[in-house]
Order: structure tokens, then sequence, then C-alpha cells
């Protein structure tokens, strides 16, 4: 309930406030939401585990965040270019997909 | 294990297990996804450990950020849209500005072949007109001419007494014409160039040349070839009568060969009353 009310704030926040994202910021941003997508989708799988913890997630929210924004970073400076961002976006996916499965199974027993 | 079914099993961070089990929460693995769809969900709802306020402000942020990349991505692609109008309409009106420059430089093209003609012809006419000027002014005495001649210095006998005695206007008209028809080019008496306007007469005393008097002694100066005018001045009639005379009275009558003569331009060529004719160009 809480975790749906800050998702609403922050829609809102984001849709009134319309933040200018710097030019140098600008490719980090897309893979930053999905890695922090897997993050909460992770979390959601695990406030239905049961196990979920505020702690953990928090870390692993900024971390993934972090992690693929290096990522790109670093695959940009190596000249790889979107490549290495292609492999981060294939992990977060495939997390993101038997997460979701997990969660669909908790919800709907199927 | 293979890459994909170790991220398919590890998809979940494991930090939540260990962390539940340190806390001795029911003991759950990572990796057990599907394997006891019933385990969790087994769990009164009430145990479940909510997030707090922490959990709130991240997926707060979680919403910003989505938020954000979504405008971003929808605020890109109306500017790349915006661009590539844009562009399209700046190739319309390049390929516009190329087409006017075509055009223009076809038609400057043709002109300068025209003007090349032009020049071609405007030169050529103009060299013509240039070198027939030249030819005219040394013929007419507009100009200073020099090279190779012969001067004839004249001059009354001495102790004259008679007009017989005396160089007459006469005189020097004959020794004029003869140079002439010897092949002279150009002549000068006393430094006054003989044109087709000259008059040389007795005025008195003094002889004129162009209505200038002049003084003893007379100094013929011809341009033309030096080997062959002086053989030449005395073939002819007015050289032969000019001579009879000077014999006869003892008139002075000196002609030296000159290799390097000039002769001066002429100071009046102004026609007052003669226009010119149409004439055919040559």
């Amino acid at each position: 309930m809480i975790a749906a009310l800050g998702l609403v704030v922050g829609l809102l926040l984001g849709l009134t406030l319309q933040p200018e994202v710097p030019l140098w910021l600008e490719p980090y941003l897309p893979i930053a939401v999905v890695a922090a997508l897997d993050a909460v989708f992770g979390a959601l799988r695990a406030f239905l585990d049961g196990i979920f913890d505020d702690k953990v997630f928090v870390v692993s929210f900024v971390s993934n965040v972090v992690i693929a924004a290096t990522i790109v970073y670093l695959g940009d400076k190596l000249g790889v270019g979107g490549q290495l961002s292609t492999g981060v976006i294939v992990v977060l996916g495939i997390r993101i997909f038997s997460n979701v499965a997990a969660i669909r199974r908790h919800l709907f027993h199927a | 294990m293979g890459l994909l079914d170790r991220v398919t099993a590890q998809s979940m961070d494991q930090d939540y297990a260990e962390v539940a089990a340190r806390r001795g929460h029911r003991p759950a693995t990572a990796g057990d996804d599907g394997a006891s769809p019933d385990g969790p969900s087994a769990a009164p709802a009430a145990e479940r450990p909510a997030p707090g306020v922490v959990g709130l402000l991240v997926i707060a942020l979680f919403g910003v950020l989505v938020v954000t990349a979504g405008l971003q991505t929808s605020r890109q692609a109306d500017d790349r849209a915006s661009g590539r109008q844009e562009l399209l309409e700046q190739i319309a009106d390049r390929r516009g500005v190329v087409e006017r420059r075509r055009e223009r430089a076809a038609a400057l093209r043709a002109e300068n072949v025209r003007l090349e003609e032009d020049l071609v012809l405007a030169t050529g006419s103009g060299r013509t007109l240039a070198n027939r000027v030249d030819r005219l002014s040394a013929a007419t005495g507009a100009v200073p001419l020099r090279g190779p001649g012969v001067r004839i210095v004249v001059d009354d006998a001495p102790n004259a007494a008679t007009d017989q005695q005396r160089i007459l206007d006469r005189d020097l008209q004959r020794i004029s014409n003869a140079l002439w028809q010897a092949g002279a080019e150009a002549i000068a008496i006393n430094g006054r160039r003989l044109t087709a306007l000259s008059a040389i007469r007795q005025a008195g005393q003094a002889i004129t040349v162009n209505y200038e008097s002049l003084r003893r002694p007379y100094v013929v100066e011809a341009l033309g070839d030096p080997d062959t005018i002086p053989a030449r001045f005395i073939d002819t009639r007015y050289g032969a009568e000019f001579l009879d005379v000077q014999r006869t009275v003892g008139l002075r009558f000196e002609v030296t060969t000159e290799g390097d003569l000039t002769v001066p331009a002429a100071e009046r060529l102004t026609l007052r009353h003669a226009t010119t004719a149409e004439v055919p160009a040559q």
C-alpha cells in the first residue's frame, strides 16, 4: 500500500516538475530506468515471498542503477558503444521476466 | 549452470533471502521460484515486512525516473521529428538555391563565352587600329621619329649681294621635294617637322617653315636610307635644279650621313575645316 502510494507520489512529482535531464546524463537514463525496474520487481517478489527488506531494496536499487550507468559509460569510453548496454538490457530483461513470472504465480497461484 | 539458467535462477537479489535467514524469518532461497509457489502465499499477509519510509522514498524516486525518462524520450522524438521536418525544408530550400545558382552559372558561362568572343574581336580590331595609328602618326608627323638619315646644311653664298646668291624659300622647297622623292621618311628643317600642312614661304628677308621664321644656316634633316638618299637626291629633278643653282652662285651645301637622327613631332596637326569622310576599315 505504502509502495503504491510512493509510486503515485513519484509519478506525480515527475509529471509536475518535469525535471530537465542534463545532456551528459541523457544516455544513462533509459538503462538506469530498466535497472530500477528490475530492482522494483525483485522487491515486489521479495515482498510477496515475505522476505522483503528495506535496506536490501534500497541497496539493490541504488547499486543496480549505478552499475547500469557505469556499464553504459564504460561501453562509451571503450568504444563498444551500445553493445555493453545491450548485454545489460538482456540480463535485466530476463530477470524482470522471471521475477514477474514468480509474482504472477504468487498472485494467481498459477 | 548455464548462463541463462543462472540469470533466471538468481533473478531476485539473493540478499533478500540472506537477510531474511539472518533475521530468523522463514528460510527462503532465491532460486525457488516456481518450486514452491504455495510457500510464500501460505505466510499470512500480516507477517510480510512492508517497505518503510526509505522504501517509499526509493519508489518515489523510481516513479520520478520513469516519468523523466518517458518525457525525455517523447521530447527527443518531437525534437527529432521537428528536426527532420526542418532538415527536409532546408534540403528543399538548398535545392532551390542550387538550382538557381546552376542557372546563374550557366548564364554566366554563356556570357563569358560571348565576352571572350567580343574580347578577341576587340583586341583584334584594337591591335589593327593601334597599328594603323602608329603607322599614320609616324607618316603624318604626329610623333617624333628617330633613325639613320642625312643632314644637309645649306646657306647663302659668302658675301652674297643678290637674292640669287641667297637661299630662298624656293631652294628649301626644292631640297625638301628632292628628299621626299629620294625616299626620305621624315624631314625637319631647323627642327620644324614637315607635314602635309607645312608651308615653306619667303616672308621678307626670312624664310618661314610652318609660319615660323628661320635663321641661317638652314639645316635639313631627313630620315631614310643614308646610303641611297644622297645619290637619289642628285638624280631627282628638284635636286638637280638646286645643285645647278648652287654650283652657279656658290651656295653653301654640305651633306653628311648620320646614323642616329631625331626629328621632332609637328607642332600643329589640327584640321580646321576638313573632317574624316567615312572610310571602310581596312
